[in-house]
């Protein structure tokens, strides 16, 4: 894996950590957006080398795939995501279990990744050699999903989930991009509808009074 | 052979959705589109069973019809599910006439979404292209979160943000051994699979980590076992109609599910993915019954009995036989038949008396005479009670299971499992029975006294359903000559 491939995943991983730790609703959405833009930054300079290098059709479609790939996930999600929290409201919470725990769980799970990922190291081939990197950041994303309240935050970290595809999905084929784009758009858009129907009908955006609610 | 059909029979319900969809951002067009919102409906799935039934005789007759652009393919393996999921939709849009009364969408949104489920449904059947399955799979996510949430109900929206996280995250797990799949074969047909099958061979560990992907990722959607978190929430939560729309969805998956990890167990036949189907698939019954035993909502009970169905239908398919998947699809078809044809009568009960609550319900069968028949005669069919087409159903699912087991476990394991399946069923068959005479028996509560019948569109379609069982129990083969295996 080259040096800068390695230097974005880490940057990402910490900003995913970040976001699981977060206390309200827009500080989580403002990590989303760095990881999200930490995560795609390699390949979208990579396309834009090419551009000037190459400055053929091809290399275009490319650096233009990347680049609405990369402006999705760093913007165009955490801002509808911030459209929800405009709409109903930015809560301040600390996660189901203690603070100490996750932290703690941030910790074991580099500490298990490392070993998962010597065994990975001698199945996985050559070209898959940032699956370990991928399984961390779905490991982290999985922390708001579980442990949060909020359900703005617990879409902030299925986006941040599905950020962490992002390696693998550069080298999905560049005709499937908008399909796949358009899908994470609108699957977040009825998230969001969900939690404003939600907040109408309940008064919080907690999940856990909506049972109480209701 | 080329055909075009296979891509008629996703354009068509689209076009005719985008159609319904034009029409919400003019208000004048809102008011008239309300009176012909149900006919577009009914008219759409019309079309589209027709559409898929001009392709049977073609695939009885061998042929395969491809579009080979999109990858889509109609053949013996996914014409029967696609008869079974386009008759789900006709009689549950018939079943739409009188009982949807309207919720958070718009009359022309909710057809269109309806609609884009019915694509998503076919698309996920006819699809050979993994991406192609994965598009489907994400947009069914959506789209079924949509139709959940429709209930005016403050029950849904909790279902359905439980239902969106737990599918889109098992999306995710689909999107990995997508990608996973691509990477390694820079191809997404899924006959690359066998094609590189040296590569997967050298590599066991990884062909188990994207069979457990998919496990995993269309598990969740399916609802099994350990991954049902959202099935008993959301069919109480969802408006009635829906839920009979949604008893289609099973068929699409599970033959997903299929398609997807066999090339793996041709690549390489490892014993673990027949025990991990087969694990999940006898936890699902048992769970499934048990947990539907003391419940007290008729929703929440049917909810139980479905991962139950879900179990038996999985059972068949993880054997990896020819006449494992011949029963399988057999299973499948009736099964989600059946369960429309129940659900849509307890939808029925449900719009009728307002209260799922079996403690407060008795003696509607003077006020609702074919649904209750209907009722039983499914659950009858359902649980495997002879002549009716459940029984045959359950007949050779037993018997492939049995032939499996039997050579590689011996004769006492073999029947004791199928042992405790036929008691699962008869537990199955109790619970449902109860649930009739709780409903449908006994002295009428104060209150339903003054209850009106219910209208034709909302009984015959569970009468069809129920007549449909007895004919296929009589004459099993017409659901057979459209089946073979893969």
């Amino acid at each position: 894996m080259e040096l800068i491939i390695l230097a974005s995943l880490i940057v990402s991983t910490f900003f995913t950590a970040l976001g699981a730790l977060s206390h309200t609703s827009k500080r989580a959405i403002v990590f989303l957006a760095l990881q999200a833009a930490s995560i795609g930054f390699v390949e979208l300079v990579y396309c834009l080398l090419e551009l000037i290098t190459g400055l053929h059709m091809e290399a275009l479609i490319s650096f233009l795939a990347a680049f609405v790939e990369w402006f999705t996930s760093a913007a165009v999600s955490p801002l509808i995501i911030y459209w929800g929290v405009i709409k109903t409201e930015d809560v301040s919470e600390k996660p189901l279990i203690h603070n100490r725990k996750v932290v703690i769980s941030i910790v074991v799970l580099p500490v298990l990744w490392l070993t998962l990922g010597y065994w990975f190291s001698n199945i996985l081939p050559e070209r898959l050699n940032v699956l370990p990197f991928v399984a961390l950041m779905l490991l982290l994303s999985s922390i708001p999903i579980v442990y949060r309240k909020d359900p703005l935050k617990i879409l902030v970290g299925l986006n941040m989930a599905e950020n962490s595809l992002y390696p693998l999905i550069a080298e999905s084929p560049i005709s499937l991009v908008p399909f796949m784009l358009g899908l994470m758009v609108f699957v977040n858009l009825v998230g969001i509808f969900v939690v404003m129907e939600a907040y109408r009908d309940y008064g919080t955006t907690l999940v856990s009074k909506w049972r109480l609610n209701g | 052979m080329y055909s075009l059909l296979p891509l008629l029979s996703l354009v068509v319900p689209s076009f005719i959705g985008f159609l319904c969809l034009f029409t919400y951002p003019f208000r004048f067009l809102e008011s008239f589109f309300r009176r012909i919102e149900k006919v577009a409906l009914l008219f759409a799935t019309c079309l589209t069973l027709l559409i898929v039934m001009t392709m049977v005789p073609y695939v009885l007759s061998g042929e395969a019809l491809e579009t080979p652009v999109f990858s889509l393919k109609v053949d013996l393996t996914n014409i029967a599910g696609a008869v079974g999921i386009v008759l789900i939709f006709l009689l549950v849009s018939i079943f739409n006439v009188e009982a949807e009364k309207g919720g958070r969408l718009k009359p022309s949104m909710y057809s269109f979404f309806v609609l884009l489920f019915l694509v998503c449904m076919l698309g996920l059947l006819f699809s050979y292209d993994i991406f192609g399955i994965f598009l489907f799979v994400e947009m069914t996510v959506g789209v079924s979160i949509v139709l959940v949430v429709h209930n005016p109900s403050k029950l849904s929206p909790e279902a359905s943000f439980k239902y969106l996280i737990i599918t889109a995250v098992s999306a995710l797990f689909v999107l990995l051994g997508v990608l996973t799949i691509f990477i390694l074969t820079k191809n997404s047909h899924i006959s690359s699979i066998v094609d590189n099958s040296e590569l997967f061979r050298e590599n066991p560990r990884l062909v188990m980590l994207i069979v457990a992907c998919f496990i995993v990722g269309l598990g969740a959607d399916i609802g099994l076992v350990p991954f049902h978190g959202w099935v008993p929430d959301i069919l109480p939560g969802s408006p009635p109609t829906i839920n009979g729309f949604f008893t289609a969805e099973p068929i699409a998956f599970i033959l997903t599910l299929h398609k997807l990890i066999y090339p793996f167990y041709v690549v390489y036949p490892s014993q673990t993915i027949i025990l991990l189907l087969l694990g999940i698939g006898l936890i699902c019954i048992v769970f499934g019954v048990l947990s539907a035993f003391p419940q007290k909502d008729f929703m929440r009970m049917f909810a139980y009995c479905t991962i139950e169905e879900f179990g038996h239908m999985i059972l068949p398919f993880g054997l990896f036989t020819s006449f494992g998947f011949t029963a399988g699809q057999f299973y499948l078809v009736n099964s989600s038949l059946m369960k429309a044809g129940l659900v849509l009568c307890l939808g029925s009960v449900l719009i009728t008396t307002e209260t799922s609550d079996m403690n407060s319900l008795g003696g509607l069968i003077g006020k609702m005479k074919n649904t209750a028949w209907s009722y039983i005669v499914c659950a009858f069919s359902i649980t495997g009670v002879p002549p009716l087409s459940g029984f045959y159903a359950k007949w050779i699912l037993y018997t492939a299971i049995y032939n499996f087991l039997y050579p590689h476990v011996g004769i006492m394991l073999s029947l004791s499992i199928l042992m405790l399946l036929i008691c699962m069923s008869i537990v199955s068959l109790v619970i449902l029975i109860r649930s009739f005479q709780q409903i449908f028996l006994g002295q009428p509560t104060e209150g339903l006294n003054n209850l009106k019948g219910i209208p034709w569109a909302m009984w015959l379609p569970t009468l069809i359903l129920a007549l449909i069982t007895i004919l296929l129990g009589i004459q099993p083969n017409i659901l057979f000559s459209l089946i073979k295996q893969p």
